[in-house]
């Protein structure tokens, strides 16, 4: 096991090498750069310019040369600055001679994207095992069945329609909760407990649909999980013991469910980083997701790259935890490596 | 016994939401006194990216710059030049030089003085080569820029040019005392600006919203609004909700909110305001007039024949648009009154394609010549109204055997892949322009290298001549008749089909008052600082 | 039969699928319009009589696209999943029954398909060649087979050392003959479910790309850029909304029960939970 894990940590550095090729090639074939903006069709605006700031982003130059001259910043860790006309660094604050500080793009959208998807997560594997666990229990009988219809409506949902039927009825019919953004207008003048009360209203709406398809599959894959291990000879034998169910349940098959939940948890960790950008437009919300998809279209060389570098090194991790768990919990693996 | 947890969960449920707050009831109609104060909200779906409007090329740090930095000189309601940090200017008998004569006691926000210094610096600051703007060109046509004194500023040109006054009726004056020494491609001025006009910015945060506030030294007098608020709200349909959920006062909408959503709900008719001007824009179909069988004109001609203009406006835009049949806006003084559209004429279009060659000789509906049908690919980018005009003219066009694809392609791509290369058959774009009349860079036939934007192919000696006579001549009416014969020259030769101009629409509270009815020439928001909010309006802010 | 009654949820699936497909390919004959057939005069009309389902924007029977939109939305799930399946099962075989040495490589290739988010993936592909159906679909595919890899991969690598396998080698039999006669067959369940699965996916993968314009271009019709189109007047034209909102649910569910169902029924290990 251990070899094995050193060998996939030593992969990971050519890995992550090839991925930051391919992603910027990738993206260097869609056509265009940042000079293509809104400015590039005002007949005041002159071609010199744009080829001034062109030869000022190195994007003249060959691929090969801009690729190295971004892989030596990338390894000393400098994200380097948007291309935009803000030129904001991408990953974090910078301060000038003056003390003002500019705040880094990926330090304004991180917190916020991972804040719903944490608390998503955490709603997502409570509720999932919750679910997993009844519907295992009460297998084809109604309960079961509700479950599996209910959960599986929430995946079947397209988001967007959902979020704006619910801002809808939640903010203009009634006045339950409040549209899209984050605080609301008079927030800096709140005290601490409405800020806190403030945001949670905010995030309601923006939480529940971004979890709504996570908890399909994780409770479907309690609920299987469950039902596997529920067939075995420990639980037969828990049961002829005289256990109670609910220990036999909750005390001795749902732990054995749970171990394989790891590997959902590694693969999970990738997607804490990415927001839904179809979301993130509807709620007003400036996360990750947003923050991509703006660059990408944009053309913003260093904001794409340097959330790509962030998402494969943490996808590359949470793989290889996925990897381990999935490993761990299957003996059958197991042995079929060591051989 | 699931029971119980599904009730646990709704009651959790009620007890974080609150119960519908009280619906307050405005009463917006009567007359009010002009109050200062309030806060107007509106929405933007982009934010700002550098509040340095030489710099930032986008809409919306435009918007926002706009109400913090003052230029020489402005448009008027009418569309005229009038004053705004200069009081008066003179033009030199060789039309050459052109005098500004600043107002006195001009203070910048924090309390320096605002003089013509300010105004060479920024001169100086739009046509330094190290300067990132794309917007020097105009400016660097200037011979020389000096102040005879602290309220005076001329410039010199080389030879007399028209659209000068345009370009100074453009240019944001920045403040020599805080960017002399500083890089202004880098400096934290463009989050923090110090300006001179109505409003200063008051709060930026980022991804959630602008405060702008009151500036009590503004060169122009305060104005009555004392904050704008704007919000990021990236989606159009979120921002509806909040119009309709009175969060925010003021929003561009579409033509159907327009016309059929907000007057089939007496609710939004009590409280919103409906206003449509017309923009500085048309959109058009433009041909690749180097590519055949484009560059016969019979065939353009032919196909703008075909084209039903007013089943464009009706269908795309319910009717909220006008035809035009030159590129300047209706209304104004360039706009030829005496010229008018192709009419909807489907045989005329046939003849006119029959006399270039082409003729349906197997029956299958569409025109052949030489073989080949007549087919092509229009392009467009991603805009709901392109693509909608789109699909109405691929069926005009079917009607007289024209087979016509559409392609729709992302901005950038757009740009690079077809646009500078001049790479297309037809596209679907639009033009906004500034209020001179000059349309050199559009038109005459040295503005075709990659990246300029006669990226069409137009080449025309006499629209050549007309276009640098315009430049150089400075008396409005003898401008006139030159562009009025630009015009019937473009529209005879037809290398682009004029479609539309669109109506602007927006919807506001009508808790803002003091818009001017009818829409002056220059819509609604040229004296936005005279409209005010009742305080009976107002809504309840949080206050410290 | 008796299975199917046993099990209403995947039978309602199958029934939803059915209606689906039947939609889809009697579409020209049960339209009552042409459904590109643009009528100024009929824009954003309520659903009545003579318009089952309202008019769109340019006066489009809504009912007739949907009923066309439908062929769109299935093969955009049927291609792009067949895609997927197809490289995620030849991979994730080869990597399974090699192991080793190529196993590592092909691995290590997923991780790298994997960290590249699908969006920009997507996004590059089409905003440079055109976002048409063909395109979307190639990339959908292209960008989803990572799955099936690792489950055939899975599958294969317990497989590999069942007994009946080792004897079926111990008497000569080809690689070739191994995984297709013997190793594969078996595997099939996770790659049926999957797939099953995956066409869910791939529809709202397509709702989603329209949202952000990047899906099916115009004139075609597909019930996610209906419901695009519709998103700004969801109360006012609620037809543009709700039909092709339900339209999409309950076809994403049926896929979804569908596949489900068929993981309980094929999975040896429930069937001893039958009783």
């Amino acid at each position: 096991m251990l070899n094995y894990l050193i060998k996939r940590l030593l992969w990971m550095i050519p890995m992550l090498i090839g991925i930051s090729l391919i992603s910027f090639f990738i993206m260097h074939l869609a056509p265009g750069d940042i000079t293509a903006s809104e400015s590039a069709f005002n007949p005041k605006a002159s071609e010199e310019s744009r080829q001034k700031l062109r030869a000022l982003y190195n994007l003249d130059k060959p691929l090969m040369t801009q690729y190295s001259l971004w892989l030596k910043r990338i390894v000393k860790l400098d994200f380097g600055n948007s291309f935009a006309s803000h030129q904001r660094p991408v990953l974090w604050e910078t301060k000038d001679e003056k003390g003002n500080i500019t705040k880094g793009m990926i330090q304004d959208a991180l917190p916020i994207t991972l804040m719903i998807n944490l608390i998503g997560l955490l709603i997502i594997f409570v509720l999932s095992i919750f679910l997993g666990v009844v519907s295992a229990v009460n297998q084809n009988k109604w309960p079961d069945r509700l479950i599996t219809i209910i959960v599986f409506v929430g995946f079947a949902v397209p988001g967007f329609w959902l979020a704006l039927l619910l801002m809808y009825w939640t903010g203009v019919t009634h006045s339950w909760l409040p549209i899209s953004g984050l605080h609301s207008a008079g927030y800096e003048n709140m005290d601490l407990i409405s800020q806190y009360l403030d945001l949670f209203k905010h995030l309601i709406l923006p939480v529940f649909v971004s979890s709504l398809g996570g908890l399909a599959s994780i409770s479907l894959y309690v609920r299987n999980g469950m039902l596997d291990v529920l067939q075995q000879e420990f639980i037969t034998t828990a049961r002829a013991k005289g256990l109670t169910e609910n220990k036999v349940i909750y005390g001795h098959a749902l732990r054995n469910t749970l171990l394989p939940l790891i590997t959902i948890v590694g693969l999970s960790i990738p997607g804490l980083i990415g927001g839904s950008v179809i979301g993130e437009s509807i709620f007003a919300i400036s996360g990750m997701g947003k923050l991509f998809f703006d660059a990408v279209l944009m053309r913003d060389f260093p904001v794409v790259m340097g959330i790509l570098t962030i998402g494969s090194v943490l996808t590359l991790f949470g793989n290889l935890i996925a990897d381990i768990g999935y490993a761990w919990a299957d003996p059958r693996i197991r042995r079929g490596i060591s051989n | 016994m699931y029971f119980k947890y599904i009730f646990l969960f709704f009651v959790c449920l009620n007890l974080t939401s609150c119960s519908d707050k009280k619906e307050v009831v405005y009463n917006f109609d009567g007359t009010f006194n002009i109050e200062k104060g309030g806060t107007l909200i509106d929405a933007m779906s982009g934010e700002p990216s550098n509040l340095i409007s030489m710099i930032a090329g986008d809409s919306a740090s435009s918007a926002i710059s706009g109400n913090i930095f003052n230029k020489l000189i402005k448009y008027d309601k009418n569309l005229e030049l009038a004053p705004e940090i200069a009081e008066k200017w003179t033009i030199s008998s060789d039309q050459k030089t052109i005098t500004f004569y600043l107002k006195k006691n001009l203070k910048w926000s924090d309390g320096h003085d605002l003089t013509s210094e300010d105004v060479l610096f920024t001169w100086k600051l739009v046509t330094d080569d190290k300067t990132r703007t794309p917007y020097g060109s105009d400016y660097k046509l200037v011979d020389k820029a000096e102040v005879p004194d602290l309220h005076t500023f001329r410039v010199v040109y080389k030879k007399a040019y028209a659209p000068a006054l345009d370009s100074w009726a453009t240019l944001q004056i920045l403040p020599k005392h805080i960017l002399k020494d500083e890089d202004i491609n880098r400096t934290f001025f463009s989050r923090k600006p110090v300006g001179s006009s109505y409003y200063k910015l008051a709060n930026w945060v980022n991804g959630e919203k602008l405060t702008l506030e009151a500036s009590s030294s503004s060169v122009m007098g305060e104005p009555n609004i004392s904050k704008l608020t704007s919000r990021f709200i990236p989606d159009t349909s979120s921002q509806f909700l909040e119009l309709i959920a009175d969060n925010i006062d003021l929003m561009n909408i579409n033509p159907i909110q327009f016309a059929r959503v907000i007057p089939s709900r007496p609710d939004l008719k009590n409280k919103l305001a409906l206003y449509k001007e017309l923009g500085n824009s048309y959109t058009y179909l433009g041909f690749n007039s180097k590519r055949s069988p484009f560059n016969d004109i019979r065939v353009r001609q032919a196909i703008n024949y075909a084209l039903d203009k007013q089943e464009v406006i009706d269908g795309v835009l319910l009717g909220l648009g006008e035809p035009v049949a030159s590129p300047y806006k209706p209304g104004t003084r360039w706009s030829d009154r005496a010229l008018h559209p192709y009419p909807y004429d489907k045989n005329m279009a046939l003849k006119l394609l029959h006399e270039a060659g082409f003729n349906d000789t197997n029956h299958d509906g569409i025109l052949e010549k030489d073989g080949k049908p007549f087919a092509f690919e229009i392009l467009t980018n991603q805009n709901k109204q392109r693509e909608m005009t789109a699909v109405l003219i691929q069926r005009r066009l079917k009607d007289v055997g024209i087979d016509v694809k559409i392609r729709v392609i992302e901005w950038a791509s757009f740009v690079n892949q077809f646009i500078k290369t001049s790479d297309f058959d037809a596209v679907i774009l639009g033009w906004s322009l500034s209020l001179d009349p000059d349309q050199y860079n559009i038109w005459h036939s040295s503005q075709q290298k990659p990246g300029q934007f006669n990226f069409i192919g137009y080449s025309n000696k006499e629209v050549d001549q007309l276009l640098e006579e315009g430049r150089t001549e400075l008396n409005p009416d003898k401008r006139e008749k030159i562009y009025h014969a630009f015009s019937k020259i473009l529209l005879r030769e037809s290398p682009i089909v004029y479609l539309y101009a669109g109506y602007g629409l927006t919807a506001m509270s009508k808790r803002i008052k003091g818009i001017e009815s009818p829409t002056p020439p220059a819509g609604i928001a040229y004296n936005s600082y005279e409209w005010f909010i009742p305080s009976t309006l107002r809504r309840n802010e949080i206050t410290p | 039969m008796k299975i199917l009654t046993q099990n209403p949820l995947t039978l309602s699936g199958i029934i939803i699928i059915s209606l689906v497909l039947f939609i889809a390919v009697f579409a020209p004959w049960l339209s009552p319009y042409d459904p590109n057939y643009i009528d100024i005069h009929s824009i954003l009309l309520p659903p009545s009589v003579s318009h089952f389902m309202g008019t769109d924007g340019l006066g489009r029977d809504v009912f007739s696209r949907m009923l066309y939109g439908s062929r769109i939305s299935l093969l955009v799930g049927i291609v792009a999943v067949g895609i997927a399946t197809v490289i995620g099962t030849f991979l994730g075989a080869i990597a399974g029954f090699y192991r080793g040495y190529i196993d590592s490589i092909i691995m290590r290739f997923v991780d790298i398909m994997l960290s590249i988010p699908t969006f920009f993936l997507i996004l590059a592909v089409i905003a440079f060649l055109t976002p048409s159906i063909w395109n979307i679909m190639i990339v959908i595919g292209l960008t989803s087979w990572m799955g099936v890899t690792r489950l055939v991969r899975a599958e294969f690598l317990s497989l590999r050392n069942r007994e009946y396998i080792l004897a079926a080698e111990a008497m000569g039999a080809s690689d070739y003959r191994l995984i297709s006669k013997h190793l594969l067959p078996n595997s099939l369940t996770p790659i049926i479910v999957t797939s099953v699965l995956g066409i869910a996916s791939a529809v709202l993968t397509e709702s989603g790309l329209s949202f952000l314009g990047l899906g099916v271009q115009a004139p075609q019709s597909s019930w996610g850029n209906i419901l695009t189109d519709g998103k700004e007047y969801i109360q006012f034209a609620w037809w543009l909304s709700l039909f092709p909102g339900l339209a999409i649910l309950i076809t994403v569910l049926g896929y979804n029960l569908l596949g489900e169902g068929l993981r309980d029924l094929l999975d040896p290990k429930n069937k001893n939970q039958r009783k």
